[in-house]
């Protein structure tokens, strides 16, 4: 095969160690039967490359492609709650103001106490006193159970992508096993044709 | 060697930043390499579209996993053949993947006769490549087609270098055989 310790093989593919490599180098000038077996090897490569390289038939989908989007409805949804920061604030915004106009809304509504009770703290106090811990607490918890609900949607929704993408591909698919049938029945319509030859009617042929 | 303007791994630290332009264009540059591989070792060109387009996708969905980004192409690589083997084992789960064939459906590969190759050449390589195993068909794929080193292939293969070696060279004594008299009716 080559005279040891060296292995023409790994020198062919240049997989040995620089110095390695040209002590190989200088050992083929010098012995025929190397020089013979390296002739081979880059034969038998040539030959391999005779086999090229195929474009391929159809470029592959980019992620940014049609095909790898969201609907218009979902895009929108998306863009509305994909912030979890923008849906927290959202919601303690409306937390707030739901904690500041329900007592207002609920003294309106109530009938007015006939006499002075001591003891009940005003109206004013309950608020104030609410705003500072209560309100705090409440607000948290609304804004993890919203960032849980948005997180939880966001997989539902890319479970559903990802299910959509696959249906597409099948479609995909389906239509391009359908294009390579239209097209091997057109190659075998145009073969009949070219085979078929149209009668001749000559001089000398006999009617 | 092609000078390119922005390196594969600036593409890669882009891409995990959310860049998709950037693994577009990392798409567009390797397409067409990890297609014939995979064509190569399925030797279907439905299969190899499809599993070319599997491939990206997953490298998209994996990307941040990859922490050396210098190390793309046998990552990229791994996915595929895996991808590949995947889809064998579906097909046949009773078969062991070393004896696992390329599908024979049909649609073969074209050969690539031009006025470089006489056909006849193409004809007998594509015949001697059939007759190797799977695994030797592979290694010779990885090493003459796609020029990859034998660390990277026992990365891409996940296998030792010494393996990867065995069955390059036993492959490359076959084919040298089997080549030997067209070699020595066209070539010389």
């Amino acid at each position: 095969m080559s005279c040891p310790p060296f292995d023409l093989r790994d020198y062919f593919f240049k997989e040995l160690p620089n110095p390695r490599q040209r002590e190989v180098e200088a050992h083929v000038k010098s012995c025929q039967v190397c020089r013979e077996e390296l002739d081979r090897l880059q034969l038998t490569e040539a030959a391999l490359f005779s086999l090229r390289d195929e474009e391929i038939p159809q470029r592959i989908a980019f992620v940014s492609d049609k095909v790898f989007e969201p609907s218009p409805w979902r895009r929108g949804w998306a863009a509305f709650w994909g912030s979890s920061a923008r849906l927290g604030f959202a919601s303690a915004a409306m937390l707030s103001v739901a904690l500041l106009v329900s007592p207002l809304v609920s003294q309106l509504v109530r009938p007015a106490p006939v006499g002075h009770v001591s003891g009940v703290p005003k109206a004013s106090s309950v608020v104030a006193h609410v705003s500072d811990a209560d309100i705090q607490t409440r607000i948290d918890n609304a804004v993890a159970k919203a960032i849980a609900e948005v997180d939880a949607r966001q997989t539902r929704k890319v479970a559903q992508l990802v299910a959509d993408l696959r249906n597409e591909r099948t479609k995909m698919l389906v239509a391009a096993a359908e294009y390579d049938w239209s097209q091997k029945r057109a190659n075998g319509l145009r073969i009949s044709a070219s085979a078929y030859q149209m009668p001749r009617i000559g001089a000398g042929e006999v009617k | 060697m092609i000078f390119r303007a922005v390196e594969d791994t600036d593409l890669i630290r882009q891409a995990t930043r959310g860049g998709v332009e950037s693994y577009n264009l990392l798409v567009s540059r390797w397409e067409k390499r990890v297609y014939n591989y995979l064509l190569r070792i399925t030797a279907n060109r439905e299969d190899a579209l499809d599993l070319t387009q599997d491939v990206f996708l997953k490298a998209y969905q994996n990307l941040r996993k990859l922490d050396d980004a210098t190390r793309f192409a046998p990552w990229l690589y791994r996915i595929a053949h895996n991808e590949a083997y995947s889809m064998f084992r579906k097909r046949r789960p009773e078969t062991d993947v070393a004896e696992l064939e390329p599908e024979a459906t049909g649609n073969k590969i074209t050969l690539g006769g031009s006025s470089v190759f006489p056909i006849e050449l193409s004809l007998a390589v594509a015949s001697a490549l059939n007759r190797l195993s799977p695994d030797q068909r592979e290694a010779v794929v990885l090493k003459i087609y796609q020029g990859f080193k034998f660390e990277e292939m026992a990365e891409i293969l996940s296998c030792p270098v010494s393996t990867i070696k065995s069955r390059l060279y036993t492959a490359l004594e076959l084919l040298k055989i089997e080549l030997a008299p067209v070699n020595a009716r066209g070539m010389s």
